[in-house]
């Protein structure tokens, strides 16, 4: 079964300014189908359609063309967002509230029970490494502990589906041996995850699937089998498919 | 159902018109037009303040402002030589036009004009109580006044007394007034009305600006009233 | 209902922690102050002064205490982008915007709050004492508060600017206390056009020159079904201009 359906799916972003209409292609007939329990990894340079495909699916972007699904229902009904966890590429988060006042928000949010609150802060706390920390104001937290406590909030309400947006970028090699360790777990568990990136050595560590993004084309979808034991497999395909968009060249010190 | 918001605003709109009717047919605040706000130096002030909804402290103020020019102290508005209290009138029915409830400000004004000691304007007394009743017709006090203006233009100083001191409690009769019908009562030998009348003016909480005279005062006629009584004028 | 009280508590918190309503907060107590002071210039209208003056000192500092949260209140969250872990839970937009306003609305009213008590204790010692009119000048007060907020929220939304919002709140603000000018003008002009437009506006702009219990109760104050009709109007008045900020914020992307 599918746990993330795009059907043909585009989003063109219009702009106006004094009159002046300008449009941007952000992603362009998108197909692809993840299943449920797989760990599926979105690939592409910056401006590649990554991030808007994952807001397409939260519902913060509505496609200008073609339908996305997330668990058997259509991405903008907000129900199916009780059952998905999401993590941007920073901790976007409220930094006047303390760690806990933050958790026990979100927990509110996703319609865990009132009388469950309480224990799963704490103990989401403890597991992301941030208990002793929870009674401070996030104002005051690393740019580490605030990844954690984005991530606590992803996970907060034990859902089917991990989507996680660029969720190792900018982080120390020991932070994104801990991220790896969490998508494998979570995989372990059966759930499903979808997480962007810009690092083939990670995405061929922990996914099924691969999507490499162009353009906002999806240009290629390989399986793990398709470079697991193959040497720079995974970058010479990601290499020969994508194409800069973003205008700039490449380095050449000959 | 893109325009389903649109919908339950457009009813919540129609129904605030509605509350909004209830609400006028039930009270109707009765200021004057803000195009009767006259222009001067405080015209700025006046207009800001009732734009922005602000009508009683701009009368409050303005209020303030004829206290200083009756104390001789509002730059803005001076008096020529040998016309004292000139501007009185106009000052209170500034006070008036900013909100017609302010009685006290024509009324002070009035009551100086009338009865303080060495002004004696009895005319522009009556205009300016005219002009109060016209704006305030359920004011009785307005009419109380006039009437008490029409005894002094008779020399029927005793009933004229009478009928100030009948409003001496009512709470829109200014502390001046009371203080003026006491120096009244003295001035025609009375020490012991003035001496009640001084008293009730201590007992007051409302009258607080006039309790360190009236304790001087109290001093004075028991001083006097241990005297032998002078012959009545 | 657990969403929205969860959004009302985190905002009511943001607001309250915020250094901005500790200032806003210090400046009503020092109007109020500046109150005692002027109105010992006022001889025997001395409790009419520092009531007058204490209340229309709360307004104010409610006013643009209302005006300035409520225009930043979404706009923040959008360019802090901290609505993006929101909105990707199971919140419907509406919930969010109603739980962002009343929060908004509840932290500006504990403001209130603080000040009228200490003034009402002010009156007292001056021996003024009626309570139960009090409160209704203080719940006008609240109303009008409310109206101005949920007007700025809209216009936030619909202008996108800030500081455009603000102006425009502080234009309907004034215009709503010629509602009786602009319906006295409509009965004298001549011109068909004039007369539509000024009626238009006249029902358009929020009818704050009928809701300045504070300003007129000097006159015959009106009595408890007038008070009735003024709730409804204010939260009449309130919702309508949610419900259109809904709508606009229903077709937002992030």
């Amino acid at each position: 079964m599918n746990a993330i359906r795009f059907q043909n799916v585009s989003k063109i972003y219009r702009r106006s300014h004094l009159g002046r209409v300008t449009e941007t292609t952000g992603l362009s007939g998108l197909d692809l189908d993840i299943q449920k329990g797989e760990v599926f990894g979105l690939l592409g340079l910056n401006g590649s359609g990554k991030t808007t495909a994952i807001k397409l699916l939260m519902g913060l972007h509505h496609p200008t063309k073609g339908e996305v699904e997330t668990l058997g229902r259509r991405a903008s009904d907000v129900e199916v967002l009780a059952r998905i966890g999401y993590a941007p590429e920073a901790a976007y988060l409220n930094k006047t509230l303390t760690g806990r006042e933050n958790l026990r928000l979100f927990a509110a949010l996703s319609r865990i029970p009132r009388a469950e609150i309480e224990g799963r802060v704490a103990e989401m706390l403890d597991k992301v490494g941030l208990g002793k920390a929870m009674d401070q104001r996030l104002s005051e937290y690393s740019k580490g502990m605030l990844q954690r406590a984005s991530l606590a909030q992803a996970l907060i309400h034990d859902p089917e589906l991990v989507i996680l947006d660029e969720p190792v970028t900018g982080l120390d090699p020991l932070a994104i041996k801990e991220v790896r360790v969490l998508i494998l777990w979570l995989k372990s568990k059966g759930k499903t995850v979808l997480f962007s990136s810009h690092d083939i050595s990670e995405v061929e560590r922990v996914c099924d699937r691969i999507g490499i993004l162009s353009g906002g084309r999806l240009v290629k979808v390989m399986k793990q089998d398709e470079w697991r034991g193959k040497p720079d497999a995974l970058e010479t395909a990601f290499a020969a498919a994508v194409v800069r968009t973003d205008g700039v060249g490449s380095i050449r010190m000959e | 159902m893109k325009g389903r918001w649109l919908a339950v605003a457009a009813a919540l709109f129609a129904l605030a018109l509605f509350a909004g009717s209830r609400m006028r047919r039930l009270h109707e605040p009765r200021f004057p037009p803000l195009g009767e706000l006259k222009a001067g130096p405080f015209a700025f002030q006046d207009a800001g303040l009732a734009a922005a909804g602000f009508r009683a402290p701009a009368a409050d103020l303005a209020w303030i402002q004829l206290l200083q020019y009756a104390a001789g102290s509002l730059p803005e508005y001076t008096d020529h030589p040998g016309h004292p209290y000139e501007h009185l009138g106009t000052l209170s029915l500034r006070v008036s036009r900013l909100d017609p409830s302010f009685h006290r400000a024509v009324l002070f004004s009035a009551g100086m004009l009338a009865w303080f000691h060495g002004i004696e304007r009895p005319d522009e007394a009556a205009e300016l109580l005219n002009e109060g009743m016209r704006r305030s017709p359920d004011q009785p006090m307005y009419a109380l006044y006039l009437a008490a203006l029409a005894y002094k233009k008779q020399g029927d100083t005793d009933r004229m007394i009478a009928l100030l001191e009948s409003s001496f409690d009512q709470p829109e009769t200014p502390s001046t007034m009371k203080a003026i019908l006491a120096n009244l009562r003295q001035s025609r030998g009375e020490y012991r009305e003035a001496l009640v009348l001084w008293a009730r003016i201590l007992d007051s909480e409302r009258d607080r600006s006039e309790h360190a005279r009236a304790r001087a005062k109290i001093s004075e006629l028991k001083s006097l009233l241990a005297k032998p009584a002078p012959k009545k004028r | 209902m657990q969403t929205i009280s969860a959004v009302f508590a985190y905002t009511f918190k943001e607001h309250i922690r915020h250094k901005a309503w500790l200032s806003a907060a210090l400046f009503g107590l020092v109007l109020l102050g500046g109150a005692i002071i002027v109105s010992a210039l006022g001889a025997d209208e001395r409790a009419r002064l520092l009531l007058d003056l204490g209340l229309a000192a709360i307004e104010a500092i409610s006013l643009v205490s209302v005006v300035f949260l409520t225009v930043s209140l979404i706009l923040v969250e959008i360019e802090s982008r901290a609505i993006y872990l929101i909105l990707t839970h199971p919140v419907r937009r509406s919930d969010y915007l109603l739980g962002r306003f009343l929060g908004t609305v509840a932290a500006v009213a504990v403001g209130m709050a603080v000040m009228a008590a200490m003034h009402l204790g002010l009156l007292t010692l001056y021996g003024w004492w009626e309570p139960l009119r009090y409160l209704a000048a203080l719940a006008c007060v609240l109303g009008k508060t409310a109206v101005m907020g949920a007007l700025s929220l809209l216009l936030s939304l619909a202008l996108t600017s800030e500081a455009a919002a603000m102006a425009f709140a502080v234009f309907l603000w004034m215009l709503g206390h010629f509602s009786s000018e602009m319906r006295f003008l409509a009965d004298r002009s001549g011109s068909a056009f004039l007369k539509t437009a000024l009626v238009a506006f006249s029902h358009a702009a929020p009818d704050f020159a009928h809701f300045n219990y504070r300003d007129f109760w000097h006159q015959a104050a009106p009595g408890a079904e007038w008070l009735m009709w003024a709730g409804v109007y204010a939260l009449a008045y309130s919702a309508a201009c949610l419900a259109l900020s809904v709508q606009l914020f229903d077709q937002k992307e992030f």
